[in-house]
């Protein structure tokens, strides 16, 4: 009982203890000190962590907006891609073996294969394992019949785009791929990372209007799993109840259902582009076909062209990057010249040459330099004081004393050398902006090339860096320029918006695509009376019956037919270089002339331009022309049959 | 000696192997405080394994009733009767270790289990309360010696074999447990101050040690000894004080939280979201979305704490809080009161054993220590822990209950 009968009991100890206790206390009020602080002082903090660790927002895709042609014909649309997946949690244990056996005989996939992408999910049993991709429809009933005896096994559908004509206006309606530099600029209009967006064409365009809206799941999320989208019965993506781990997911708000995107509905004219590329194949070139009163796009060929079927894919990841599309799709986008994914309608620039004149004799009629009477002697050529050379006229022998109407129709070129000395290079830039040269058409497509039409300001600045006498503009530059010569440069949809001024009465149209958009109401720029001069010169270049020598364009002559055209071919090199080969023939691909051929329906109702450029085609009389007539003659046909679906790309419409 | 101080104890008259009597003088505080928080574990418990894995606190239970009967029985058994067998049991599980040791070693692995025919054990875990009895049998031979310095380094002679052992299993928490137990004890039994702190010093240099270790670090480095044919590719350098690669991986993220939050860092992480959005009053029993979405990892063994955390939210926290410590000061004041050293020695050792668990596990899930693996007793899932824990107490609550030796209160003793 007393403390003294005991021998180890030292002074202190107690003491010692009551230290030890203190410093227990100390230890623990730490503890709760740090509690207070994380559960009072930052309570919200961690409780808006705890939250977002909670749900998960998952996406329901959407449907992109379809594509109409003129005729009300489907030009893209989004086909049902119809997957067949199977989620082993869902199949008791037992039964695996043997569904996986039925569907090897059901579908002809090895049951090994599946076995093994089941084996690398294993981890997560509500995973859907991809038994068979994007099935034909016979696949999918066989499997809708079984379902009985196939727990766990089940159809997700996902939308696909699908151009259905191919590659005919493939570079029209261009192509989607993964969101990529657009997504810091998009990003406030709700894209994501790898979001498929359109990357060229009228996809590009418009993507803000074909894009619709996706819809929202918000389901619980687990620190493992991640929700899986399934499809319902109406065809709509929704949440499937487990996540890939099997957790059992609630939904935690109102689902919202994606929406559609917008339709869109296009000038173009389905069998007239399919016409018009057919017309072309085998060559190099464009051609392009307005409505010459609405500047709606009827046809905007450009050969050669490409496929955007082979763009499409729903997933980059997907067990088919290594396919032959894929290796197709590499090889499109580094292709060589001539490179199928560029459009030459619009995007490429040709020297215009002859096709010029009409601009020049439009201009020179309208600030009054000519009138329909004034002629100059063509000796067939053409000299400047103070030039070392001389220009020469396409006819050596030259043309005689001609008026402009003649001059149109045999694309006298002294003549033009005359008239555009007379205008001065201002007056041809003015006019040139004016009728929709050497500036964008304003298209609503991606990547216009404004081309150009040289300016004594552009020499200066272009030679800059060289002697002052480099930097000068010499009339003989403007003598170049008249016939569409030099540096001069137009694009084929330029030309074709120049002819319909002259078509529709000397209005200068907005070439467009989309119904909706209304092209923007401008101002007269040309008078009856340079109209009728202009288009009598050019009905005559296309007349058969005219008095000899006939005109350029005769191979465009339809009987019954006001058909009004200008041919043209733009020199690479020099003539002097021509001369050097005896034989037409004998002329390098590459050094020949590309042919031009401007054209214009005015009795026929809608009026239309066409333009015609083959590249290295020699002459637009033998190589452009007779094209532009069985482009007119297509479009006026008696019997409009619809055009032929290019593909159907496996699933039966 | 041994032999000695074992006639010493034989012959006092006032041994009593086992006195059943001894239950009547059982401590009712200690009882509440055990039995309130093992309720509070197995609330917890049922939370967080719901009903998914409910066998889990079938086992608790069963782990809770055997250590129990093994506590009654502590209880009835004279502690000094126990204490007399320190230096055997101390032998024993020397030897234990080294058969971990070597069973591992012919394995090819580190090995923390034994296989003794049908029952495995692991014979760290026991090595705690053996370490206790034989520092207790070790200080009370050895009397007021012990402020002789060569009888001071000896204690760590003794509690050093062990702990490096079990260190090189490798086992850091367990043997992180001997530091704390041993500087207390020789702290009670009453070595010299100066002595205590050299040793505290020494101690504390080591963080340096671990900053100049840590300094090189790279966790994503190749481990050291790692051979490349790459001359770019970085290997750490050789650990100093022979840490295992994982082992720095914890410290690091430790020290820098905001490296790979779902790595190392994310337990950490994930505990502090969990118990900082319980805030005041919790979200309620059987509410917490943390655990039910699986974010919290360990949520039924060494984080269980932040569960309570969660669903208890402060209010809930300070009273398991205040209910370990009233178990701790209540455990404090048998060690002060008992009139004799191993008695006092006792308690000190396991009050000292059960107060670091319950602070280290604490502050693991608080995030103010890295993650080490050590238990929190009465709340964590481990059977053979709880029935460690629930020895401690046995023998704890056999300390005043010894007959003639009722406590000695502040006032009978002046």
């Amino acid at each position: 009982m007393d403390s003294e009968k005991e021998p180890n009991r030292y002074e202190g100890v107690s003491t010692r203890v009551q230290l030890l206790a203190l410093a227990i206390a100390l230890a623990l009020t730490l503890l709760c000190a740090r509690f207070w602080q994380l559960q009072i002082v930052n309570m919200h903090e961690y409780a808006v962590m705890a939250r977002d660790n909670q749900v998960w927002e998952k996406r329901l895709p959407s449907d992109r907006g379809l594509i109409f042609g003129r005729n009300g014909e489907v030009l893209a649309d989004n086909r049902a891609s119809a997957d067949i997946v199977f989620v082993p949690g869902e199949c008791p244990e037992e039964q695996r073996e043997h569904v996986v056996q039925r569907l090897e005989a059901l579908l002809k996939v090895p049951a090994d294969s599946i076995l093994s992408r089941m084996q690398a999910t294993r981890g997560a049993p509500f995973q859907q394992v991809v038994v068979k991709r994007d099935v034909v429809k016979e696949d999918r009933v066989r499997v809708e019949e079984h379902s009985a005896e196939l727990p766990g096994v089940l159809v997700v559908v996902a939308p696909q785009r699908r151009y259905l004509y191919g590659e005919t206006g493939g570079q029209i309606l261009g192509f989607l791929g993964e969101i990529s530099s657009e997504l810091d600029e998009w990003k406030p209009m709700g894209y994501r990372m790898g979001d498929i967006v359109g990357k060229g064409g009228i996809e590009r365009v418009y993507e803000h209007d074909l894009r619709g809206q996706d819809g929202y799941a918000v389901v619980t999320k687990y620190a493992s799993g991640r929700p899986e989208i399934r499809t319902d019965r109406r065809g709509l993506p929704v949440v499937s109840p487990r996540d890939s781990q099997g957790h059992e997911l609630r939904e935690e708000a109102a689902r919202r259902n994606p929406v559609s995107g917008e339709e869109l509905y296009l000038t173009i004219d389905m069998g007239l582009q399919k016409a018009c590329e057919d017309i072309l194949r085998g060559e190099v070139g464009a051609i392009v076909v307005l409505n010459a009163d609405t500047g709606g796009v009827l046809a905007l060929a450009s050969m050669p062209t490409y496929d955007p079927n082979v763009f499409v894919t729903r997933d980059p990841n997907c067990e088919h990057s290594d396919t032959l599309e894929n290796c197709e799709r590499l090889n499109l986008l580094r292709a060589p010249e001539p490179n199928p994914m560029f459009s030459r309608a619009y995007r490429e620039n040709y020297p215009p040459g002859s096709v010029f004149k009409v601009l020049l004799a439009a201009a020179a009629l309208e600030e009054g330099i000519i009138d329909e009477h004034s002629t100059f002697f063509c000796p067939g050529k053409f000299q400047i004081n103070g030039a070392g050379r001389a220009w020469h006229c396409w006819r050596r022998s030259g043309h005689g004393s001609v008026n402009v109407r003649e001059a149109l129709a045999y694309s006298c070129d002294v003549f033009f050398y005359n008239v555009g000395l007379r205008l001065g290079v201002d007056k041809i830039n003015e006019w040139s902006h004016k009728m929709g040269l050497g500036v964008k058409t304003g298209i609503d497509l991606p990547g216009e090339n404004p081309a150009l039409i040289p300016s004594p300001e552009w020499k200066a600045e272009l030679f800059a860096s060289k002697p002052v006498w480099d930097q000068k503009w010499y009339p003989g530059d403007t003598v170049n320029l008249s016939i569409g010569q030099g540096s001069a440069a137009a694009t084929p949809l330029q030309c074709a918006v120049l002819t319909a001024a002259i078509v529709n009465g000397g209005y200068r149209i907005q070439p467009h695509l989309n119904v909706e958009l209304d092209p923007k109401e401008s101002a007269r720029l040309l008078s009856e009376k340079t109209i009728e001069i202009v288009q009598a010169g050019m009905l005559q270049c296309v007349e058969k019956q005219s008095p000899a020598p006939t005109g350029t364009g005769k191979a465009a002559y339809i009987e019954g037919m006001k058909i009004m055209g200008k041919t043209g071919s733009a020199q690479v090199m020099s003539l002097k270089h021509h001369e050097q080969f005896a034989n037409e023939e004998d002329i390098p691909y590459e050094f020949r002339d590309h042919a031009w051929f401007v054209a214009g329906v005015l009795d026929r109702s809608p009026r239309i331009s066409v333009c015609i450029l083959v590249e290295h085609g020699h002459h637009g009389s033998s190589a452009a022309a007779p094209l532009a007539k069985d482009v007119i003659e297509y479009f006026y046909r008696e019997d409009p049959t619809p055009p032929v679906l290019a593909r159907l790309d496996g699933t039966p419409q | 000696m041994a032999a000695r101080s074992l006639e010493y104890q034989i012959r006092d008259a006032s041994i009593r192997v086992v006195n059943w009597n001894n239950l009547r003088r059982m401590d009712w505080m200690i009882i509440g405080c055990v039995l309130l928080l093992a309720l509070a574990g197995f609330l917890t418990l049922y939370s967080a394994c719901r009903s998914m894995e409910i066998e889990l606190l079938y086992r608790q239970i069963g782990g809770f009733l055997i250590g129990t009967v093994l506590a009654v029985c502590l209880t009835a058994v004279d502690y000094r009767f126990l204490v007399s067998f320190a230096p055997l049991a101390y032998g024993i599980s020397v030897l234990l270790l080294l058969a971990v040791e070597l069973t591992g070693y012919m394995a090819g692995g580190s090995e923390r289990w034994l296989e003794l025919g049908p029952i495995r054990i692991q014979p760290s875990e026991m090595t705690k309360l053996v370490m206790v009895f034989m520092l207790t049998w070790y200080f009370h031979v050895l009397g007021r010696r012990i402020r002789k310095l060569h009888w001071f380094i000896l204690t760590f002679v003794i509690v050093g074999v062990p702990t490096l052992l079990i260190l090189a299993q490798p086992n850091l928490g367990t043997a992180a447990t001997m530091a704390p137990l041993t500087l207390a004890m020789l702290w009670v039994a009453g070595c010299r101050m100066w002595h205590l702190a050299a040793v505290v010093l020494v101690g504390l240099s080591i963080f340096p040690v671990v900053y100049l270790e840590m300094k090189d670090f790279d966790p994503e480095a190749a481990p050291f000894g790692t051979v490349t044919d790459n001359p770019e590719a970085k290997v750490n350098p050789k650990s100093m004080l022979g840490l295992k690669d994982y082992q720095k991986k914890r410290i690091y993220a430790f020290l820098h939280p905001d490296y790979d939050p779902k790595g190392s860092g994310w337990h950490t992480t994930q505990s502090k979201i969990t118990i900082g959005s319980g805030g005041l009053s919790g979200k309620g029993y059987l509410q917490g979305t943390q655990t039910r979405l699986n974010y919290l990892p360990e949520h039924h063994t060494d984080f269980i704490f932040s569960l309570l955390g969660e669903e208890q939210g402060f209010i809930g926290v300070c009273i398991v809080i205040a209910l370990f410590a009233a178990f701790l000061f209540r455990g404090l004041m048998f060690a002060r009161d008992c009139p004799e050293m191993q008695g006092t020695l006792l308690a000190t050792g396991i009050v000292t054993v059960l107060a670091f668990h319950i602070f280290v596990n604490i502050a693991v899930t608080v995030g103010v220590m890295p993650v080490t693996g050590i238990p929190l007793p009465f709340l964590s899932y481990g059977r053979s822990f709880y029935i460690t824990v629930m020895a401690c107490v046995g023998v704890l609550l056999s300390i005043p209950a010894r007959p003639h030796m009722r406590f000695v209160h502040r006032k009978g003793v002046s």
